[in-house]
């Protein structure tokens, strides 16, 4: 199993099964490929646990082979959105968020991508008592800022005060919500700018801890504090809404350069003590990110290999469907990669707002061309079908198949029709929405899924936005699309982090995750009443139970796929190994070979 | 009173339409009994290089014209995925099967990567669309040049000042960055978000845009040679003999402009193909599934690792037709201009 943290990438993940035999082919056709490719034997689901006090205490284990120095260049093809901790929420920030930010927890991960949480300002992963509702912290000694000044149990409190903010909407709410016992937590607490503080956090500065007391109990907060919605913010040097520009850094890089859509530069932080860190190495003197190259792009200069690329790594954006063959296919550029599966689920969220209709929901999801899309993203490799919300490595998980989609995978278009005849919604209008930079698979993909919705009888309407804005566009409440691309991984690994954020009605906002909109009483109840069952083999029960019936009787998104992706990285680059939690390289554990 | 001018002028005309039908397998000799265009006619008839590049050129147009109905008789369209549809075609990677792109009867030219087209129609009517647009485009762009460039050049002056400075400002302006912030605000605003942006919108706004900043490069050298054509002599005469602005720019200078005219035009055509490729890379142009040649072409770039064949098609379509382009525009010039005789 595996914890992994929402919202993937924005990138096509393209991948190919490890037992598949590739033919090198260097030009002409392409062969025919189509062995057997054993894709699920090749799902390494890394094991989590959590992990002790001493499991906590740094030095973080030195990665073999690895020397100080040098810069590592990593390319992405869209600059951060965020790198206010409290406005971070989706992988791809998360990635250089490690970098500078920590939290009460984190996930120490082993090679080979096992995990295990541990205390990361907090020297252990917190005691619980109170049946999950009051959890305390305390934090290590020697913890600074960039500047020198000690890091404090305030500076970790303003953090976690801060996602109350008005302007911190991007960020994961799961704490706000259980401390203030509702989703519209912003009406209770407005933010510690106003002077007062909330009353369900205490700190002690003397003994250094940390006190939640919460409204609903949550036994598994620890996993939720590792999240970097919840990193430390120094109080004296909180800038509000210009802190996403500049902020400050406990960890062991800080930002020295940042120029928007272009590059992010970070060096040394001197202050950080490697001794309070059982997570991060930090091998390469500095980071420098560019930012541009779409993924095709930047996988010929690595596959290049020339001018600088030696030291570089491909940021957050995969292996496309093009360059898959040649490099799986090419000894050398296979042993420059990483790989891994991503642990969520990419589907399309239906707007159930717009597309009240049931039956128009269950039509789009018998007409969907799934076999079509994936062969563009890089066919059987690239991953598998998916048919549940719950991806496979959540607990619990039953797999099962109502719309047909194993057994017909390129879409049972007559059976949508018959289904929208019956609905007397023959020539439905559905806008399709996906974001458009990011990568050229999707404007393939478009073509086959307007296809199949003709051949159904709808009118689909294409309309892509643009990739940065993507996401803050989708999440508005009055958007005016019908069928939008999207994609969830589990802030940890149960069902709650996928059903609660998704279809939780009480949650739907402005930037909020369910966007498909679906606000159902029974749903709404059963979440609720699913997500306090203390025994976790029944809760587990439970969520699988709910994910079928949601599915079954709302429909409210088009599952897609589960994805595997590669990343390629430079000659001179050593140490690469891929995150579980953000499907990227783990940055820290990089280091740049003489 | 009659004027000595048009008597003069037209009688020798007379001549020439009279002359031509009596003694048509005459060989030409300096032109002293025929009108300068049957002239010009007959020196490009001699010219194998120009003749063979017209032909290539008119069957790129007829073939673009053609598209639907050479389509038809093809027996596929360029918006069916066959390889999505049939399998066999497309590997698990998406891309053909077979070798050479995936070259058969079925699919002369082979299937496209990915989404599986017909390469051979994509091409025909990818061809049709970009030709219709840079053609259009670059009429528009010339007529405006020519307008604008002798008007400047030719009232000088105050006039002159301003449409200098105008053409400063085009010249200067970052057009496709222009185009790109502008694009999806027009488009939010002409188009109902629920509704897909029409062909028809991005073809004429397409036109517009790259007319709109297309006109200046050759207003300013039309107007650089107006300047130096309206002192010379003839000039001088014709204007002391009582002519018209009109007959003067129509007769006297326009005749001697072709030159620089035809080959920016030459020169634009195949320009505005690749233009309009880019700015449909960048996400403001034609885009699937509206087969568009430049397109092609930048697609082919991308997968020509694991399938140069289709690249090969569009690329090699693409050079042949702007090499014939540029020869055809060589030899229009030179059967025009006796002078500039390249032999």
């Amino acid at each position: 199993m595996s914890i992994s943290r929402r919202n993937f990438v924005i990138a096509t993940s393209v991948a190919a099964g490890g037992s598949m035999v590739l033919s090198a082919c260097s030009s002409g056709g392409g062969g025919g490929g189509t062995g057997g490719s054993g894709s699920t034997s090749t799902a390494k689901y890394s094991a989590v646990s959590i992990g002790t006090a001493d499991d906590s205490k740094g030095p973080a284990p030195e990665v073999t082979g690895a020397r100080k120095g040098g810069t590592i260049h990593p390319i992405g093809p869209d600059d951060f959105s965020h790198l206010d901790p409290q406005r971070i929420y989706y992988s791809w920030n998360s990635t250089v968020g490690n970098l500078y930010i920590r939290c009460l927890t984190g996930y120490k991960i082993a090679s080979g991508g096992a995990m295990k949480l541990v205390g990361d300002l907090a020297t252990d992963t917190g005691t619980m008592s109170d049946d999950g509702k009051t959890w305390t912290f305390t934090l290590k000694d020697g913890l600074k800022w960039e500047d020198g000044s000690e890091l404090t149990v305030e500076d970790v409190r303003h953090g976690i005060e801060r996602g109350f903010a008005s302007f911190t909407t991007e960020g994961a709410t799961y704490l706000q919500s259980a401390l203030t016992g509702t989703n519209d937590f912003r009406s209770v607490y407005k933010g510690p700018y106003g002077g007062k503080h909330l009353s369900s956090v205490v700190t002690d500065t003397a003994k250094k801890t940390i006190t939640f007391h919460l409204r609903t109990a949550r036994p598994d907060l620890n996993w939720t504090l590792a999240m970097h919605s919840y990193g430390a913010v120094p109080v004296k040097h909180d800038t509000k809404e210009k802190y996403d520009k500049d902020p400050v850094s406990c960890g062991p890089y800080r930002i020295k350069q940042h120029s928007v859509d272009k590059s992010l530069t970070l060096v040394r932080n001197t202050h950080w003590d490697p001794a309070t860190d059982p997570i991060r190495n930090a091998y390469p003197d500095s980071f420098v990110f560019e930012f541009g190259p779409e993924g095709l792009q930047a996988t010929d200069r690595l596959i290049a290999d020339s001018g600088g690329d030696e030291f570089a790594v491909m940021a957050y954006s995969g292996v496309p469907a093009e360059r898959i063959q040649k490099v799986l296919g090419t000894a050398d550029l296979k042993a420059r990669t990483v790989d891994g599966l991503l642990t969520g689920l990419y589907y399309y969220a239906i707007n159930c707002k717009r597309i009240t209709d049931v039956k128009v929901r269950q039509a789009l999801n018998y007409a969907w061309p799934l076999e079509q899309i994936r062969r563009i993203y890089g066919g059987p490799s690239a991953g598998e079908y998916a048919t549940t919300v719950l991806s496979p490595d959540i607990a619990g998980r039953v797999k099962f198949d109502i719309y047909g989609k194993l057994t017909k995978p390129q879409g049972d278009t007559a059976k949508a029709k018959a289904l929208l005849k019956e609905a007397g919604k023959l020539g439905q209008k559905i806008v399709y929405t996906y974001p458009q930079g990011a990568s050229d698979a999707y404007d393939k993909t478009k073509v086959v899924i307007a296809a199949a919705l003709k051949e159904a009888g709808f009118d689909p309407v294409v309309k892509p936005v643009e990739s940065t804005s993507y996401y803050d566009q989708i999440q508005q409440i009055d958007n005016q699309f019908d069928v939008m691309w999207f994609g969830w991984s589990p802030d940890w690994p149960t069902g709650y982090t996928l059903l609660q954020p998704l279809f939780d009605g009480t949650t739907i906002a402005n930037g909020a995750n369910n966007v498909s909109q679906l606000n159902v009483p029974w749903v709404n109840a059963a979440i609720k009443k699913d997500a306090v069952i203390a025994d976790p083999a029944k809760a587990n029960a439970a969520w699988a139970a709910l994910d079928r019936q949601i599915m079954e009787k709302e429909a409210p998104i088009i599952p897609e796929t589960y994805q595997r992706r590669y990343y390629l990285y430079g000659d001179k680059v050593g140490g690469g190994e891929f995150d579980p939690l953000f499907s990227a390289f783990i940055l820290y554990k990089l280091y740049a070979k003489a | 009173m009659t004027s000595p001018t048009p008597s003069a002028t037209t009688a020798p005309m007379v001549v020439a339409e009279d002359a031509v039908p009596t003694a048509p397998k005459t060989p030409p000799r300096g032109g002293d009994s025929r009108s300068p265009g049957r002239l010009a006619w007959l020196r490009f008839k001699r010219d194998r290089t120009g003749v063979v590049s017209a032909y290539v050129v008119l069957v790129f147009f007829v073939a673009g014209v053609g598209a639907p109905l050479i389509a038809r008789l093809y027996g596929k369209d360029p918006y069916t995925t066959y390889g999505q549809n049939t399998a066999g075609l497309l590997n698990d990677f998406g891309f053909p099967v077979r070798p050479n792109g995936g070259i058969s009867g079925d699919f002369w030219f082979g299937v496209e990567p990915q989404l599986g087209r017909d390469v051979f129609t994509l091409l025909l009517y990818g061809i049709r669309n970009s030709l219709l647009i840079a053609t259009v485009t670059t009429l528009l762009v010339t007529f405006l040049g020519i307008v604008v460039g002798l008007t400047a050049g030719y009232l000088g002056g105050r006039t002159d000042y301003l449409v200098g400075r105008v053409i400063d400002i085009l010249l200067a302006f970052p057009s496709t960055l222009f185009f790109i912030a502008f694009w999806p605000v027009m488009i939010s605003i002409l188009v109902s978000p629920e509704d897909a942006t029409p062909t028809w919108l991005t073809v004429v706004s397409l036109i517009s845009v790259m007319t709109a900043f297309g006109w200046a490069p050759i207003a300013r050298l039309l107007r650089g040679e107006v300047l130096a054509l309206r002192e010379r002599e003839f000039v001088e005469a014709s204007k002391v003999t009582g002519a018209s602005p009109a007959r003067i720019i129509f007769k006297e200078l326009l005749p001697n402009l072709w030159t620089p005219i035809l080959i920016q035009a030459t020169l634009a055509l195949p320009m505005y193909v690749t233009t309009e490729a880019a700015l449909a890379f960048l996400g403001v142009g034609l885009s699937d599934p509206t087969p568009d040649w430049g397109v092609m072409i930048q697609r082919g770039a991308q997968v020509y690792q694991n399938d140069i064949t289709y690249m090969l098609f569009p690329g090699l379509t693409m050079v042949i037709f702007v090499i014939a382009f540029n020869l055809l525009g060589d030899s229009v010039r030179d059967a025009l201009d006796p002078k500039t005789r390249r032999r």
